[in-house]
């Protein structure tokens, strides 16, 4: 008992002293480096919002995109066209996009299996037509996409974005390790039994997905407003749905620090492919992910828990 | 009222296409149980195919067309022998997952191959008239190859032993086995056929529209449509399906906009997965 104890301290002070690196290093690092550590950190709340709805779910969500793109284009477009402040337009994305999910998944989490995939990727395509469209030009500004500067310096990004990669994580944990998280393991396994057994599986699934929803579309405001510009093909692209799907997979679905793991290691391969093989880099990662799902489907950590080098626990 | 007659003509002879690559994701997902996502790329494929063959080695399409269904078939033998029948027994997203990467890395590596260009197979270009209406000679020809194979997969599916034990196949798998069906020659059967009909539908598709790596992206939304709209396995449903989004589309595109009928695909999967998950059609 005591010696768990200790264990927990220290994991505790490894957290802190890791938090207090990554707090300083905008002042030592040069702005390389602070960007790389910024899109690791976006995709790491991207891998941790996928992994917490379908990871303890079951229900794939390949929208992630969806909910990447609505965060980002309400900033973007309240930043560019009403000139909101940053740190207003961005909750205000966040929270359109998890009101929206709040009908979106009532609608659509009814579905289940294959054809929820396949009605979230619908969603998205429809999504991303109807932003290109004449109709919607005179609110999206149409396919050319919108240009704009939110006036925030590079630090301040990043500091905005590792708060929230720390808060995702620790709200991911929170619900892994919680009766909650437990809940939708089970509904995972067996839906029927689960709910036979009195889970209310509309509920906690809506729940998990608004949250999902909330996380993913905060991250995409600070991503576009990072990159200054957005446009429907990118801001709703498969590839913003896939990256955090192999990342998630790689690391290993249903746990905390999978999607960390994958993120930043994807990241830094993401780096050297850009730079060596731009052309070839989307079938890399196609072929990953297929080696992924027929050699490693449980991921790193779930290979590392069955090699026994990571105990098999999972504290409630 | 001679222009509504001629889009929805039109409307037909898009919708006999898309059929063809609906029946294909389909067929494959019905018997073998698996969400082929990367179905898209090889109707991309087929069309390369055709493309290729025509201007590298002057085969007239219509008999590259012919020579991609063998072609295909095989190649999707291949495929499900070495890649997808490992995940038969596993939970059918990752069947999913695994053809969403396979699309990628087909779209990716054909685009690297053969870059971005548009291309498009310039044989029997030009309209005809009949009975005041007026129809492109390819359109009027893909139209024809269409039907000549959607008959073909229905009567082969009909009245043949190999298709009466794929039918039983893909009604209940286990039963199937017990009564001494081959099941796995039978799946992999079935995706080669799917494999087949999505080539042979890109090879028909190279006459009449431009060629592209990231063509299957369109198709593939359309397919599934079709397989929500006709029931899965249903390949009745499916030419049906194939019909009525062929004839949406071409009368979105007149009354509307050409990029309001893209969206097309993806209300019709929103609507008919809310209203009726299992299909328009009855089985």
């Amino acid at each position: 008992m005591k010696r768990r104890f200790g264990n927990k301290n220290r994991v505790w002070l490894g957290i802190v002293l890791l938090m207090i690196f990554l707090i300083s290093i905008p002042f030592f690092a040069t702005d390389y480096w602070i960007t790389l550590l910024t899109l690791i950190l976006i995709f790491t709340v991207y891998a941790a919002g996928w992994n917490l709805f379908s990871g303890l779910t079951g229900y794939t969500n390949f929208g992630l995109a969806w909910f990447i793109g609505s965060g980002g284009y309400v900033s973007s477009l309240l930043i560019a066209d009403y000139n909101f402040f940053w740190l207003f337009a961005w909750p205000i994305g966040a929270l359109f996009t998890s009101i929206v999910s709040i009908g979106v998944g009532y609608i659509l989490l009814r579905i289940k299996g294959v054809y929820f995939a396949i009605s979230m990727v619908a969603l998205t395509e429809g999504t991303r037509e109807l932003f290109g469209t004449e109709y919607l030009t005179p609110i999206t500004h149409g396919g050319k996409g919108v240009p704009f500067i939110a006036g925030i310096k590079l630090p301040t990004l990043y500091w905005a974005i590792l708060v929230l990669a720390f808060l995702t994580l620790m709200i991911c944990y929170r619900i892994f390790s919680s009766k909650y998280g437990l809940r939708l393991l089970a509904i995972r396994e067996d839906e029927q039994a689960a709910e036979t057994l009195g889970i209310h599986t509309t509920r906690d699934k809506i729940l998990a997905f608004v949250l999902s929803a909330f996380m993913v579309g905060l991250a995409g405001a600070i991503h576009f407003t990072y990159q200054n510009y957005i446009d429907p093909s990118f801001a709703f692209s498969i590839h913003l749905t896939l990256t955090p799907i192999v990342m998630t997979l790689f690391g290993g679905v249903g746990t905390v620090f999978g999607p960390v793991i994958g993120a930043t290691l994807f990241t830094f391969i993401h780096e050297i492919l850009w730079a060596e093989l731009t052309l070839l880099y989307m079938a890399i990662f196609g072929g990953i992910l297929m080696v992924l799902i027929l050699f490693f489907p449980q991921g790193l950590l779930g290979w590392m828990k069955e090699r026994g080098i990571l105990p098999r626990i999972r504290k409630i | 009222m001679l222009d509504f007659l001629e889009i929805l003509i039109r409307g037909l002879m898009l919708g006999s296409v898309y059929a063809l690559v609906g029946m294909g994701l389909t067929l494959v997902w019905g018997v073998v149980g698996i969400v082929n996502i990367a179905h898209g790329e090889f109707v991309m494929l087929g069309a390369y195919f055709a493309f290729w063959a025509f201007s590298l080695l002057h085969i007239n399409p219509l008999f590259s067309i012919a020579l991609s269904i063998p072609v295909f078939f095989f190649a999707g033998v291949v495929i499900h022998r070495r890649i997808t029948e490992r995940l038969i027994k596993e939970h059918e997203l990752s069947a999913l997952i695994l053809t969403f990467g396979m699309s990628i890395l087909i779209w990716n590596l054909a685009q690297f191959l053969w870059t971005n260009t548009y291309r498009s197979v310039p044989y029997l270009t030009g309209n005809f008239p009949f009975m005041g209406l007026v129809f492109g000679k390819s359109k009027t020809v893909s139209f024809g190859l269409a039907f000549l194979i959607t008959t073909a997969i229905f009567l082969f599916l009909r009245y043949s032993k190999w298709g009466k034990a794929i039918r039983a196949t893909s009604q209940n798998s286990e039963v199937a086995l017990v009564c001494g069906i081959n099941t796995m020659k039978m799946r992999m059967l079935t995706f080669g056929m799917g494999i087949g009909l999505a080539g042979a539908a890109g090879a028909i598709i190279s006459l009449q529209w431009v060629i592209f790596p990231q063509m299957g992206g369109s198709y593939i939304s359309k397919a599934f449509a079709i397989v929500v709209l006709g029931g899965l396995g249903n390949i009745h449903g499916a030419l049906a399906g194939g019909l009525i989004i062929g004839i949406l589309e071409a009368l979105v595109t007149q009354y509307l906009s050409a990029k309001m009928a893209q969206i097309i695909p993806s209300v019709i999967i929103l609507i008919i997965l809310l209203l009726r998950p299992t299909g328009l059609f009855k089985k």
